[in-house]
């Protein structure tokens, strides 16, 4: 222990320790800085709020089996790649705001998933739902959108995504009233458009004869289906105006509503006829209602 | 004298094998192991889609039912050989699937599956062993293990002609089972009364697995409806036969007549074709109903 190497070792040794802890402190800080700025970097994602229901839990499960069904069992001539068509999918709208779809984000599973139709077989509706699909899971001559594969897979559900966020919603989705650029809006309008212009021959379409206006331009029918069958395919129009059984007919074929519709028909080069309350259709709405006098059988 | 024996030998060795490749490509291919039809492709992704479909939608009361247990639970019965799968190796399956079924909903059948079908309504009117939860799974699909391997054998599966007790039969015996066990009320049954063997099979489904089980205290009473193929001599198979032809003479409801309607040929394939019998249903019922 020299005297004279003691306080200029202390003064270095202060100084070296000085410098290590500084350096230890700013290391600490940096440390510290870089955790809270990385998780900063990825924060919870906000669940935007809305009026309509919230995406179908176990979405993914439902439309794989619906697609592996409808290309194993209901249409097993048509070959497609179920797992790429989910994909697909949900890239259309997951991580956007579901008020913002655009016709592009669906493109990619238009194409994927469109198949033809066989001529003949198309039967449009509106306003008739449950009577429509009735009629064709028994009948089996006819196909509405929902017997192809877009709209089977998607029939009855609901989805939506989050901006920043790779989960769907499963709290809410935008109702229509609230944008009209939401995913299920987006995909019905354009599996519609594709559906109408896929069709070929005669076309059907059920309409509902007990509301005030069976046709009108603000439902898919009359804003996207009348305007995108071809001509040059489709040659004939005939309408169904169905009407509650025991119920007051509201409209008819020789109504205002029809007649409006015709005359769009006619001005695209397509023929046109129509029938009040089809036969074959009025069973199906006798099997809820046999007592009704329509549908009984006269007796020889 | 050598070269040539060694070459005759080549060439015979070389025929016998190739006859015995020929054979083995002509076994695998040509003939199929069992009767059936083999597992459906992609058979765990249709079973799990048609059971969170049924918890999500058709019957949102059971979204706590957990669908990869009941895979889980079905699955492993099929790991057991393809000829000895037994009705209460089903049980666990049962146990994670099974939920009540409304009083006065059911709906037994025999030999028309597609009118009951189309009857039910997707449980909107009545709830047939297909409309339940366990039902809804393995409605209309086949499945069954390889002889001599642990997966699933997609070539063919055992019917009851190769042995009884196989996957599928062993399951429907057990859901029938269950099935009318947990029925009440008004007992519903649909019977074709065009079988040439008889509407009501001594030896069947409903017979063997279903009249056995029901309980006497939660039954009320039964209802039998015998439907019939179009032609038979019956007034209410006039309604039936008019959906094909609207514009013959028996067909003039009160109305004009209607356009006549062609027949078409099934879009694909025969198992979804309709089954004109379903507006048979509406004239009998109307008459058989109070």
């Amino acid at each position: 222990m020299v005297r004279e190497s003691s306080p200029c070792r202390s003064q270095k040794c202060r100084c070296l320790l000085l410098g290590l802890t500084v350096i230890l402190i700013f290391g600490a800080v940096a440390v510290f800085a870089a955790v809270i700025f990385a998780g900063r970097r990825d924060p919870p994602a906000v669940l935007l709020q809305w009026k309509g229901r919230g995406s179908t839990d176990n979405l993914k499960e439902i439309m794989l089996g619906r697609c592996f069904t409808y290309t194993e069992m209901v249409n097993p001539e048509l070959r497609k790649d179920c797992l790429k068509i989910w994909e697909t999918f949900k890239n259309a709208f997951i991580s956007k705001n579901p008020c913002n779809i655009t016709e592009q984000d669906y493109q990619p599973l238009m194409e994927l998933a469109a198949h033809p139709i066989l001529c003949n077989k198309t039967l449009l509706w509106s306003k008739t739902n449950e009577l429509a699909h009735k009629y064709t899971k028994v009948q089996g001559n006819f196909l509405t959108l929902e017997d192809t594969l877009l709209g089977y897979m998607a029939d009855g559900l609901t989805w939506c995504g989050n901006p920043s966020s790779s989960e769907m919603n499963y709290q809410s989705c935008p109702h229509w009233r609230e944008c009209a650029n939401n995913p299920s809006s987006v995909y019905w309008k354009m599996a519609s458009r594709a559906f109408a212009e896929a069709a070929c021959g005669v076309v059907h379409v059920m309409l509902n004869g007990s509301i005030s206006q069976p046709f009108g331009n603000s439902s898919i029918f009359g804003s996207v289906e009348v305007h995108h069958l071809n001509p040059k395919k489709v040659h004939l129009m005939k309408i169904w105006v169905m009407h509650n059984i025991g119920g007051q007919p509201s409209d008819s074929c020789s109504g205002s509503s029809i007649k409006e519709l015709k005359s769009i028909i006619e001005g695209r080069n397509i023929a046109f006829s129509c029938e009040d309350d089809h036969r074959a259709v009025q069973l199906i709405q006798c099997v809820g209602n046999p007592e009704e006098p329509a549908c009984r059988v006269c007796r020889t | 004298m050598e070269s040539s024996d060694l070459a005759l030998q080549g060439l015979m060795l070389f025929l016998l094998l190739f006859l015995m490749g020929q054979a083995n490509v002509y076994t695998r291919a040509g003939e199929k192991r069992w009767s059936g039809e083999g597992t459906n492709p992609h058979l765990e992704s249709i079973f799990l889609g048609r059971c969170n479909e049924y918890i999500s939608v058709v019957n949102p009361e059971l979204s706590k039912k957990n669908c990869s247990a009941i895979w889980e639970a079905f699955e492993s019965v099929v790991h057991k050989d393809p000829c000895s799968v037994l009705p209460s190796d089903y049980d666990l399956f049962i146990n994670l699937s099974r939920h009540s079924i409304p009083r006065d909903k059911s709906l037994f059948w025999e030999n028309n599956y597609n009118l009951v079908t189309a009857y039910a309504d997707n449980t909107r009117r009545l709830i047939p062993v297909t409309d339940m939860l366990y039902g809804r799974v393995g409605d209309l699909i086949n499945w069954c293990r390889q002889e001599n391997g642990s997966g699933f054998d997609y070539h063919s599966c055992p019917t009851v002609e190769d042995c009884e007790n196989n996957a599928v039969d062993s399951f429907w015996k057990r859901a029938s089972s269950q099935y009318a066990h947990d029925s009440s009320g008004v007992i519903h049954v649909m019977l074709n009364g065009s079988e040439p063997s008889g509407a009501y099979p001594v030896e069947g489904f409903f017979a063997d697995y279903e009249i056995p089980n029901f309980q006497k205290d939660k039954v009320t009473q039964f209802e039998i409806w015998v439907m019939h193929e179009i032609g038979g001599p019956y007034l209410p198979v006039k309604l039936l036969k008019c959906l094909d032809y609207t514009a013959h003479a028996d067909c003039i409801f009160n109305l004009a007549a209607e356009s006549t309607q062609q027949r078409f040929p099934s879009l694909f394939g025969g198992k979804w074709d309709p089954s004109l019998l379903f507006f048979l249903f509406l004239a009998l019922a109307s008459e058989i109903q109070l």
